[in-house]
């Protein structure tokens, strides 16, 4: 590393110089010394604001509202230290200092020779970065998970009330929010970051240091959620509709950081996976040799950046009403609470699909795979996933039918909104017809097909009631919505997620996710999900609002049954992730390319090495060439029959 | 045309005799005629019977309580009704793919794909038509149905009236409906302003709402009537209903507001017109304007 030019076309460019160790400071920053950054940086903070506004937490009184600058404090103290500790303006300082990263230096950044410890860094390489998301996702799923379980055991002791009405609320609120973060990230973080460019055949994402930005971003969100529990609490579901959101205590400003940073995380990951997407696939890659689920990701990602502004910009905006007394959301003072709910519900509809397109495209990545038959109408897929993207940024006030905003506006919202139920039809024809005429290879990630598809269905038509505007005049608010955004975001997204991560665990771990315990796992959860969500769709039926903890008699028998499949998903997850977690240890070693799949992320080794392919990869046609010619092909039939019809025309 | 086993287009010389082409019902007929195609739309048939009685559970589910109660719940249940009915031949089709490929085209597990000499169908034109055709006709039959309930209940419901709240029936009765942490108030302007937490509604005699919030956004339902509209701070929402039914009904708050929201109900009683006037002169409504 001590030569100072390197030649490039007879011209010499000037190479940054070395100082001192590969990595600089950078080797001695890593996850802990950005906790104990964060958490230092917190109490400087906190004190700080403390003596210039010394009213809340002096009298130790966290929950009270006038805490509020201090837990403010807090939380920046937090964000900048934990950011700082990890070494993320590292960068750029060094950049304003002159000093570029060396090949050396970046060799290091991306985690070579670092054992496990590179997984605790702020490291660039897109496979720690995936591996890293996947543990959040699993993480921030469990923790949402125990929040349900607490939730259900509330509304199944209908005789009692288990929890004080504040600390209900705010599991709800908290249980739903952590839930769609983990649900957000759950596919596009890590096949998003570790498959994608596998998929693409590029050697790396397009920013790899804003990789490590994005998934430390997201780090650093999670815990203010969950400090808020102790302080206050997101007590206003997960909407955190105004003005009610103003009566919260500082736990609510623990939610406006966590979503200010991952909107951020969020906008920054969007970035690289479509800049990745759209320059760095192989040579021979066009758009139509270009396997579904890249489209679905990309999706994602650009639905992703399109809506998660509003929901940042909804937030800065709430809390400055709660801290500057600005009165944008506060009809006392002249302000909206329709302004609010427009900014919420133009990321709120986008981001189901954000959840939902990923999950869809990797079920149609798989399905060929194990039905070992191309995918049946690829442009058709296309289709589906921009018709959905393309109508998401349309439909946002089908959630504010019932709020009186604009009445009229309902006629041209309900036509968008059924809209969508054809792209969505079109790529359930897709999943079944590439399923016709074949067997299947009965392998556990296939089986999250089946499982997916039934729920999608049930999930899609109840959507249909609720985007029409007369049906969801008796169904809005009701449990008969949560239980429909259940059968998408959890029947669909999660049990594709949970298929996706059994297809990819070769790829991810070397080894095989073990097949009996994780299958058992999965229909147990599936079998206890109907349970739960279908007894919930007749709670709702009958008229049981959300988000209450007691209830008329009338739904008791149906919020017990509820409660019972809970639990047995909240077994079946545990059982699900036993099974991950053993394979990953010591399951059956798998090789490099275990289901003889023909996309580019199984034509490497595994484990995949750090520039992925020793030679770039050039693509020929689309990944999806399996079976055999068709016997019974259109042009075969009616050649076969035009000769039947000669016969018996002609003598 | 000997080279049978070859038709594709460009590789005969000579143009094909359009009297040749087997009309598209043969195909059809042929297509019916597979085993496969049998099973699965015997299947279907079959899901779909099963599926059949939702359409009354459902609507026998949400009448628990005494709904339908107005006209405007009426057509809310025909449009639940109406859509379950819809959605079910679609449903059932692809429930019936997946029953037949879980037990008829079967799967086999193994190390190894089993199944490597399944058909490559990359694509089907026909089917593709048909599916967009169908599920584009059902969606504009939903999307036009919705059209026309929606503005038959916002005929029924004085969704448009001018925001002034004048009403231009002489016998439309008005309420005031006020939510607040975590109560509702019933106020009655054409009876003194007399005020009420219990909704007391005549039969048959179409009544006004004006609902409004004194802290956060609340939601109004009258969950037998039908009605729902969101009570916002700083602004009157209005809709309206006609009861046709007597009888003790529910309202429920179904909007989260805060510590209490699950205890924020009341009820509505509908009474008799001649006991409800009555029963607003014994209860200090006074005269009637």
């Amino acid at each position: 590393m001590s030569t100072a030019t390197a030649t490039i076309y007879s011209v010499d460019v000037p190479q940054p110089k070395q100082h001192g160790k590969p990595g600089g400071i950078m080797r001695r920053l890593n996850f802990f010394t950005g906790l104990a950054g964060g958490v230092i940086l917190a109490a400087v903070f906190g004190f700080l604001m403390n003596i210039q506004f010394a009213s809340g937490a002096q009298t130790a009184d966290f929950a009270s509202a006038s805490a509020g600058p201090t837990f403010w404090a807090i939380m920046v103290g937090w964000v900048l230290g934990f950011m700082g500790g990890m070494g993320a303006f590292v960068g750029p300082i060094r950049w304003v200092m002159g000093r570029d990263l060396t090949h050396a230096d970046a060799e290091f950044m991306a985690g070579k020779d670092q054992g496990k410890f590179r997984y605790w860094r702020f490291t660039t390489d897109h496979k720690v970065v995936g591996i890293q998301y996947l543990i959040m996702a699993m993480v921030i799923l469990g923790f949402g998970g125990l929040l349900a379980m607490l939730i259900r055991t509330e509304l199944g002791v209908t005789w009692a009330e288990v929890f004080n009405p504040d600390f209900y609320n705010s599991l709800v609120g908290t249980h739903g929010i952590a839930m769609i973060i983990a649900m957000i990230i759950v596919v596009s973080g890590p096949v998003g970051n570790f498959i994608i460019p596998l998929m693409c055949g590029a050697r790396d994402m397009a920013f790899p240091r804003l990789n490590a930005l994005s998934i430390w971003l997201l780090v650093c969100a999670v815990p203010p959620l969950i400090l808020s529990l102790l302080v206050g609490g997101i007590r206003d579901g997960w909407s955190v509709y105004q003005p009610l959101n103003s009566q919260a205590g500082p736990g609510m400003i623990g939610y406006q950081t966590t979503i200010i940073v991952f909107a951020v995380s969020t906008a920054i990951a969007s970035v690289n996976i479509m800049t990745t997407i759209l320059t760095m696939r192989a040579k021979g890659m066009t758009w139509s040799r270009t396997p579904i689920s890249i489209y679905g990701v990309f999706a994602a990602a650009a639905m992703g950046l399109y809506a998660f502004p509003f929901y940042q910009y909804s937030q800065i905006l709430s809390m400055t009403d709660r801290l500057i007394n600005t009165s944008f959301f506060d009809p006392v003072e002249g302000g909206s609470v329709w302004l609010y709910e427009n900014l919420f519900w133009l990321l709120g509809h986008p981001e189901v699909y954000v959840i939902l397109i990923p999950s869809t495209a990797i079920i149609l990545e798989l399905i060929p795979v194990f039905m070992r038959k191309p995918l049946f109408s690829y442009y058709m897929a296309i289709a589906g996933i921009v018709g959905v993207v393309g109508l998401s940024g349309l439909v946002w006030a089908h959630h504010m039918y019932m709020t009186g905003w604009a009445p009229q506006a309902n006629y041209p919202f309900m036509l968008s909104t059924e809209m969508i139920s054809i792209p969505v039809g079109f790529l359930v024809l897709v999943i079944i017809g590439t399923m016709w005429r074949g067997t299947f290879w009965s392998r556990l990630p296939m089986m999250a097909v089946f499982a997916v598809v039934f729920n999608k269905m049930i999930g899609g038509v109840t959507g249909i009631y609720l985007s029409d505007v007369p049906a969801d005049q008796y169904f809005h608010g009701s449990m008969f919505v949560t239980a429909h955004f259940h059968y998408m975001l959890m029947g669909v997204a999660l049990f594709g997620a949970m298929g996706g991560v059994a297809y990819y665990f070769p790829k991810w771990t070397g080894r095989y996710l073990d097949e009996r315990m994780g299958s058992i796992g999965f229909w147990l959860a599936f079998i206890g999900f109907q349970i739960t969500f279908g007894s919930m769709f007749v709670a709702g039926l009958q008229g049981q609002p959300r988000r209450v903890l007691q209830f008329d008699n009338l739904f008791n028998i149906s919020n017990w049954i509820s409660t019972i499949g809970a639990y047995t998903i909240g077994i079946a997850m545990l059982i699900f992730l036993g099974a991950i977690i053993s394979s990953w240890r010591h399951g059956e070693m798998a090789p490099s390319n275990p289901w003889q799949a023909q996309t580019l992320d199984w034509q490497t080794a595994t484990p995949v090495p750090l520039d992925n392919f020793p030679v770039l990869p050039v693509v020929k046609g689309l990944p999806y060439d399996y079976g055999v010619p068709d016997p019974l092909a259109p042009e075969k039939v009616e050649a076969r029959l035009r000769e039947e019809y000669e016969k018996a025309g002609t003598p | 045309m000997a080279d049978t086993m070859t038709p594709t287009p460009g590789s005969g010389e000579q143009p094909e005799e359009p009297t040749n082409r087997p009309p598209a019902l043969h195909r059809l007929r042929d297509w019916l005629q597979r085993r496969y195609v049998r099973h699965v739309l015997i299947i279907t048939v079959v899901i779909g019977f099963i599926l059949l009685p939702l359409c009354w559970l459902i609507v026998a589910a949400m009448n628990q309580t005494g709904a339908p109660a107005s006209v405007v719940m009426e057509d809310i249940e025909q449009t639940v009704f109406v859509f379950t009915l819809v959605s079910i031949p679609i449903t059932a089709f692809v429930f019936a793919v997946l029953v037949y490929s879980l037990f008829g085209w079967k799967g086999k597990s193994g190390d190894t794909p089993p199944n490597e000499d399944n058909p490559a169908i990359r694509n089907n034109l026909v089917a593709v038509i048909t599916w967009s055709v169908v599920t584009s006709a059902l969606a504009a039959f939903l999307v036009v149905w919705g059209l026309m309930e929606l503005a038959s209940i916002t005929n029924n419901s004085f969704g448009t009236q001018p925001a002034n709240g004048q009403v231009k029936q002489e016998d439309v009765l008005v309420v005031n409906v006020t939510g607040q942490q975590w109560v509702w108030t019933f106020e009655y302007p054409q009876y003194d302003k007399y005020q009420s937490d219990v909704l007391y509604l005549a039969k048959d005699r179409p009544v006004l709402f004006n609902v409004t919030s004194k802290d956060v956004v609340h939601n109004f339902w009258a969950v037998e009537l039908g009605v729902k509209i969101d009570a916002n701070p700083g602004a009157v929402t209005q809709t309206g209903v006609t009861p046709n039914k007597e009888g003790i009904f529910n309202v429920r708050c179904a909007e989260l507001c805060g510590l209490h929201h699950a205890y924020m109900e009341t009820q509505i009683r509908v009474m008799e017109p001649d006991t409800f006037n009555s029963w607003m002169r014994e209860n200090g409504g006074g005269k009637t304007s």
